[in-house]
């Protein structure tokens, strides 16, 4: 089935290592190598130190939702999917990600918890670009 | 003690278009920046051409040329909601350092007419770079503008500090009933708007949900306003026929611009922005007769009387549901009725700054030009919060009559 929702335009040399990385099905995260912290969203500066030495390294695909909202109202392809979960997701490693949360019921928000393990995945978008959700476990 | 800038300059006048709300014929945002420009200066008497620093979000040269103005001082800044209390700021400091002698800060948005001219002439920069985070790293999830972002604040809040959806909805019924008090607010009554009138606790509990756990009650209306102010210096101030509102404190801040780098969704930069007015001021939020608070959500009145020192952390929402804010209360909050249910372009930073000056300078039953009603209260000091972006932005005002 052709993937209808928005597709992310890539080729920004900022974020292209994550994108090639995860057409691969292979979660990388961005790291200060002075300050050994990770940040998100891609940055050519580290925001904690400000050292513009970044490395890429593996992420776990591990994190924790820190809190959510069910969305009602939508456009594009996401309008067929209503009501759907948004979440903002603390990484195991640091920083936080923002995802259409999968596994869990957008009629019942009662029975989503804030604090609960999710895990990341891939949904192939296009031929080149495969883009991450994330899951509770 | 006040800072060097503290009552620098001051408001001198504030008035809106022709037309605000949902008008007939569709206005373009040119149409309500020249209505409101040509009000505020019959309102004042200061010519147009006495203008010499232009102050708006994004179109200022736009501006300047169609009044034919060679202005002394050009100041864009359009970050959100906010730019307009952060103009302030800026012409505060500009004034006071001499650059400037009068100085226009100006609104016009077309939030209802966009719709019935497919987009054109709406004055806001559309689109965006397909590179910056968001349109890679938000975009791709379905997030359809600020209700789908504000509701995770909510969840936030209720989950840190054991609130509930229906504890900010008494910010939309208790904003509803200032409205109800004000002909010009959209949703002043029944007769004039079917959605208008009061509500309950249970209307908004009970309205379609927009962005979980957000109903459309809990949400800011989308409307045509046109708004412009302005600020001399006091030699020039105390000349004019309007009486001028002393700008005491003014602080800017930010925190982030996509919501993802927000870190604490339970806080915003108002709390820094609000420490630097209070200073400049030599006052603090416990000499506060009123308040103007941003309002383009419940959430966010709710937080943002939280960092303004209003009520502890958790608490913002009870000045609301405890009736304080409420008409008759210790402290009037949001007295033109809101974004919720007043007026909300889109920016709705000009909208306060227009109420707070109508209040202070006693003109908000008839503002002795155009005769606009409302609802006037005691107030003689007022706070005025401008939050842009998602949460991200603010500007903090302290307002003084004399």
């Amino acid at each position: 089935m052709p993937y209808t929702k928005p597709i992310p335009e890539t080729g920004d040399p900022l974020t292209q290592p994550f994108w090639d990385a995860a057409k691969q099905d292979k979660f990388v995260l961005p790291r200060c190598t002075d300050c050994n912290r990770v940040h998100w969203a891609p940055r050519w500066i580290c925001p904690h130190c400000h050292s513009t030495n970044i490395e890429w390294v593996d992420g776990s695909g591990d994190g924790y939702i820190h809190t959510f909202a069910v969305q009602h109202r939508a456009f594009g392809g996401w309008a067929d999917e209503t009501p759907f979960v948004t979440a903002y997701i603390d990484l195991a490693e640091g920083d936080r990600m923002f995802t259409v949360l999968r596994g869990v019921d957008a009629t019942k928000p009662e029975t989503i918890k804030i604090g609960a393990p999710v895990k990341l995945e891939f949904e192939t978008a296009s031929e080149d670009v495969h883009i991450p959700f994330w899951r509770v476990v | 003690m006040p800072g060097e800038l503290s009552r620098a300059a001051a408001i001198v006048g504030a008035a809106e278009a022709d037309w605000i709300g949902y008008p007939a014929e569709p206005k373009t945002a040119l149409q309500l920046h020249m209505s409101a420009i040509k009000n505020v200066s019959k309102q004042t008497g200061i010519p147009i051409s006495a203008i010499d620093g232009i102050f708006t979000a994004g179109w200022s040269s736009q501006i300047a040329e169609h009044l034919g103005l060679h202005p002394a001082y050009i100041d864009t800044t359009s970050v959100g909601g906010c730019s307009f209390e952060m103009h302030v700021h800026h012409a505060l400091a500009a004034i006071h350092a001499g650059i400037v002698n009068v100085a226009l800060v100006t609104h016009g948005e077309n939030g209802w007419s966009a719709r019935a001219t497919k987009g054109r002439g709406t004055g806001r920069a559309r689109g965006g770079d397909p590179w910056d985070a968001g349109s890679q790293f938000s975009n791709p999830y379905g997030v359809s503008g600020a209700p789908s972002n504000y509701s995770h604040a909510l969840t936030r809040h209720n989950h840190r500090y054991g609130t509930t959806p229906e504890d900010f909805a008494h910010i939309a019924v208790v904003t509803r009933q200032w409205a109800t008090l004000n002909p010009r607010a959209v949703m002043f009554s029944k007769e004039t708007n079917p959605a208008g009138g009061p509500i309950t606790v249970e209307d908004v509990n009970n309205a379609r949900i927009v962005s979980w756990p957000l109903t459309l009650l809990h949400c800011c209306l989308v409307t045509d306003y046109g708004g412009a102010i302005l600020i001399t210096s006091p030699e020039i101030a105390k000349s004019l026929k309007t009486k001028p509102i002393w700008i005491a404190g003014a602080g800017e801040n930010m925190s982030h611009s996509n919501m993802l780098e927000m870190e604490d969704f339970t806080a915003t930069s108002a709390a820094a922005s609000a420490a630097a007015a209070y200073k400049m001021a030599g006052m603090g939020p416990e000499d506060m007769e009123m308040a103007m608070i941003y309002d383009s959500f419940t959430v966010t009145a709710g937080i943002t009387a939280e960092m303004l020192g209003l009520a502890p952390r958790g608490e913002g929402f009870t000045l609301w549901k405890d009736g304080h804010a409420a008409p008759g209360g210790r402290l009037p909050i949001n007295t033109n009725g809101g974004g919720l249910s007043f007026n909300h372009s889109g920016m709705y930073g000009m909208q306060l700054l227009v109420e707070a000056y109508r209040q202070l300078s006693g003109t908000a039953e008839d503002d002795g030009y155009s005769g606009l009603p409302g609802k006037q209260t005691s107030a003689r000091s007022c706070v005025v919060n401008g939050t842009g972006g998602s949460l991200s932005t603010t500007g903090t005002l302290v307002l003084v009559a004399d």
